[in-house]
């Protein structure tokens, strides 16, 4: 047997053996990923210890800390397990944020080494890089406090990211639920992965799960639509699809594709998908859009694959959520925040989701209706415009702004000192990864302040606030 | 080929193909681009052209306009499409 059944194995998951007893076990020659060619398991193997090498000889032991600055490619997925082989605690930094931002990253965990890029191949587009990385000692790292093997950061509404922190049996026990979801691929299928394996889905839903229950990945080498659907068909066995509803708008676009006989389903979570997209892609490809509903906290929370239960999903196995206030509320055995964090998050053993949404008595299943703070989610990256609008408020020049979502991320802003709107744009580029950067930004003379003098938040009334002032400025071109 | 033919997208073009995202209107796409945008337009113009585009970073980076992807486009196209 090469799957381990994660539900009675009561081995330790805090050391590193978990690595290849539950993710690196099987067939030597069963190949696993795809990538620039395929890779199996032998090899995958080999390059893992290669890596394990080379941060040991760093000095990088067990309870260590090291953080990740690498884009999807072969070389994140072997620095990580390694990483985690050694019993290292493993944070990952999206490789899109700023040096300011990955900064205060590595100030909030203290991780001894850092992983980056020497150098990387790989067209925009492509589904995954080809890199050489680099280990590096990092002045002022720490060992490990806690025994989490996985720690990502969230953007935060303090302005801070969250510092969210999973232990190896947490991650195990997402493992677990994927296992258990009927229709969730597995040895003998195919998994074209276009979530990025940093974040939550693509990395427990997409390569965890795919190396932990056989499933071969499939990384495209072109993120078209074209290119999706060429992966698809570039195998002998049945694909799901893993990506974000972005990935399903771009399927269901265009032309009318060829048959795509092998395509069992697609999946998406990350955000909420639009209503009219399942359908128009069953009726496309003849098979279901499936959903899923999950948080960087604690992954997978509930699922609907074969796409039935729209807009509902169904609670994965042993979870337990309710709807309190119009808010989900989750039960979960501790907090999942490291170091700093609202206290109202973590309840009782009931985590806020902070997403609006109800629970059906009858049935359990839940709908989610959107979020209940400022976060929203870009392509299924996750953005507090909170943090915005207070990295923009603190840029030298501004004077105040307002950081509004209106189907897009908006600034409105008024300028101290003769500042200039090119020199906050320039200085925002620095400071804020791109997919968080406001598409625009609003200079007014004065933002509209209530009676009581807070700054109005509605978007009503900032736009005509810009249209007076673009009258003006006309009026005064014109004299 | 008769995707040759086919002379690149003007800013209109390019205001309508990246509108298909979530089917919105042209007049509610701004003149920045996003990376979701973005990576939307070269999807569709790859398929409406029959190519594969090869950009370098820069061509990308500078295609975060509205008008900067025409004129992009306008110089990849010609030599991608053979025309």
């Amino acid at each position: 047997m090469t799957h381990a059944d994660l539900s009675s194995d009561p081995s330790p998951f805090s050391a590193g053996e978990w690595v290849d007893t539950v993710l690196l076990a099987g067939d030597p020659g069963e190949v696993c990923l795809r990538l620039v060619s395929p890779v199996d398991r032998a090899a995958l193997r080999a390059v893992v210890g290669e890596r394990e090498a080379a941060l040991r000889a760093a000095g990088l032991g067990a309870g260590g800390t090291v953080a990740l600055r690498l884009p999807p490619s072969l070389e994140f997925v072997a620095v990580l397990l390694a990483g985690w082989r050694i019993g290292a605690q493993v944070a990952l930094l999206d490789h899109r944020l700023t040096e300011h931002e990955v900064a205060g990253a590595l100030d909030r965990v203290a991780a001894q080494f850092v992983v980056g890029v020497v150098s990387s191949r790989g067209h925009r587009l492509c589904g995954y890089a080809e890199v050489v990385s680099s280990v590096t000692a990092r002045p002022g790292g720490l060992p490990a406090r806690m025994p989490h093997a996985l720690v990502q950061f969230s953007s935060g509404s303090t302005g801070a990211s969250k510092v969210i922190a999973r232990t190896a049996g947490d991650l195990v026990a997402e493992l677990d639920r994927y296992d258990r979801l009927p229709g969730f691929p597995r040895r003998g299928e195919r998994v074209v992965v276009l979530a990025s394996v940093v974040h939550v889905l693509g990395l427990v839903g997409g390569l965890l799960n795919g190396l932990h229950a056989g499933a071969e990945l499939v990384f495209p080498r072109r993120l078209t639509a074209e290119g999706i659907l060429a992966a698809v068909a570039g195998g002998d066995t049945p694909a799901t699809v893993l990506g974000v509803p972005f990935h399903a708008e771009l399927l269901t676009s265009g032309p009318e594709p060829a048959p795509v006989p092998l395509l069992r389903r697609m999946v998406v979570a990350g955000e909420l998908v639009r209503p009219e997209v399942p359908p128009r892609f069953r009726e496309r490809f003849g098979v279901p859009l499936g959903t899923m509903y999950g948080m960087t906290e604690v992954g997978v929370i509930a699922t609907d694959l074969d796409g039935d239960l729209w807009p509902a999903v169904r609670p994965a196995h042993g979870v337990e959520l309710k709807a309190d206030g119009g808010e989900l509320w989750l039960r979960v055995p501790a907090s999942p925040y490291l170091g700093l964090a609202d206290p109202t998050r973590f309840v009782d053993g009931w985590l806020r989701t902070r997403d609006a949404g109800a629970v059906d008595p009858g049935t359990g299943d839940v709908t989610v209706l959107g979020r209940l703070d400022s976060q929203i989610s870009v392509g299924g990256l996750k953005v507090d415009l909170t943090e915005v609008e207070q990295v923009l408020s603190g840029v030298d020049g501004v004077a105040e702004a307002v950081v509004l979502f209106d189907g897009t991320v908006r600034a409105y802003l008024a300028l101290s000192g003769g500042g200039a709107v090119e020199a906050v744009e320039a200085a925002l580029a620095g400071r804020l990864a791109a997919f968080k950067r406001p598409r625009e930004l609003v200079v007014l003379p004065v933002l509209p302040r209530t009676a009581t003098g807070k700054i109005v938040r509605d978007p009503v009334v900032l736009r005509a606030a810009r249209d007076r002032a673009d009258a003006v400025a006309a009026t005064a071109a014109q004299a | 080929m008769a995707a040759a033919q086919i002379p690149p997208p003007d800013r209109d073009a390019v205001l309508a193909m990246v509108a298909g995202y979530r089917d919105r209107a042209p007049g509610e796409v701004g003149e920045k681009l996003d990376s979701l945008e973005l990576t939307w337009l070269v999807a569709q113009v790859e398929q409406r052209y029959g190519v594969e585009l090869e950009l370098t970073d820069e061509v990308f980076a500078g295609m975060a306009t509205v008008t900067g992807a025409v004129h992009a486009l306008r110089a990849v196209l010609p030599a991608a499409t053979g025309g």
